[in-house]
């Protein structure tokens, strides 16, 4: 159980983290996958029931443009639903972060 | 794990999912092997990151399960939901089934009550201009009435409960859906 708790936090702010991703501008999977893979340790494969669980709940939507290698990518943009949630969901983040940070200083 | 066995194992496991949906999960996980190796990353360090592709099925096919169950409310959406919810392991059993166990038979208990009734009812309507039961025949014949519309309501309570139910399920394990199970490499 030990290790679940930050595995339990990563998910539960991955959805924050790629909605924050896609609010700099539109993108693809794979490079969604790799900007976070970097900075939070999680599966690559996870974006992808993430991100048609957004596009289901109509955060998302998809297109498809033109790559310079291979075939049409499908891109993400945040739809204006998409930019709501985010400002609540960081909203959320920022005042709990906040709140953390100040029992832990305290300790 | 090559790219051909990764999407292998994934499209076997997604058994459930519309066929379509299917499709578009397994292209999305083909494209993300072609950028990788385009980027010059190796199959297997691609297959590596992205993680076990039978839980990233079970994953799928609980949303999936969910989302069919949003949009079409029948009794085999929500078999099927429940089912991929319990896969997911985001309803723990064990804690689950007696309590489960209760409410369903209180809710068949009320169904049973509700089907007597109404038969009970029908009956007394089907005989009361004999006047079989009681004196008068229009004492037969409101008692029946009663008894069919009492049957009837307990009917429509159990159908209420059982939709409920369902539905409390299905918010459990999408709340868990969210929170707990990642697939981390």
């Amino acid at each position: 159980m030990a290790e679940s708790i930050p595995v339990q936090l990563k998910k539960g702010v991955l959805e924050l983290c790629v909605l924050a991703v896609l609010s700099k501008g539109d993108g693809y999977a794979y490079d969604i996958a790799s900007q976070l893979a970097e900075g939070i340790d999680m599966g690559e494969g996870t974006i992808y029931p993430l991100m048609r669980r957004l596009q289901d709940e109509g955060l998302v939507a998809t297109y498809l443009a033109e790559s310079p290698s291979g075939p049409p990518r499908k891109y993400y943009r945040l739809t204006e639903t998409g930019r709501a949630s985010l400002q609540a969901q960081r909203a959320e983040w920022t005042s709990f972060a906040r709140a953390v940070n100040a029992i832990l200083g305290e300790g | 794990m090559t790219k051909d066995q990764f999407l292998a194992s994934l499209r076997t496991h997604l058994t459930g999912v519309p066929l379509a949906a299917a499709d578009d999960i397994v292209a999305d996980y083909a494209s993300h092997f072609d950028e990788g190796m385009a980027a010059g990353r190796r199959e297997e360090d691609v297959a590596a990151a992205l993680g076990d592709p039978a839980r990233l099925a079970r994953e799928l096919r609980a949303q999936a399960g969910l989302k069919r169950w949003e949009e079409e409310r029948s009794p085999s959406a929500a078999a099927g939901a429940i089912l991929a919810i319990l896969s997911i392991g985001a309803i723990d059993l064990l804690i689950l089934l007696p309590v489960m166990m209760v409410v369903i038979s209180l809710i068949f208990a009320l169904a049973c009550v509700a089907a007597a009734f109404t038969i009970a009812g029908i009956f007394m309507l089907l005989f009361s201009p004999f006047a079989i039961i009681g004196g008068h025949f229009i004492q037969g014949f409101l008692g029946g009435l009663a008894f069919l519309s009492g049957g009837t309501a307990m009917g429509c309570l159990s159908a209420l409960a059982s939709i409920g139910l369902v539905n409390f399920l299905i918010r459990y394990g999408r709340f868990h859906l969210r929170l707990i199970k990642p697939i981390t490499a």
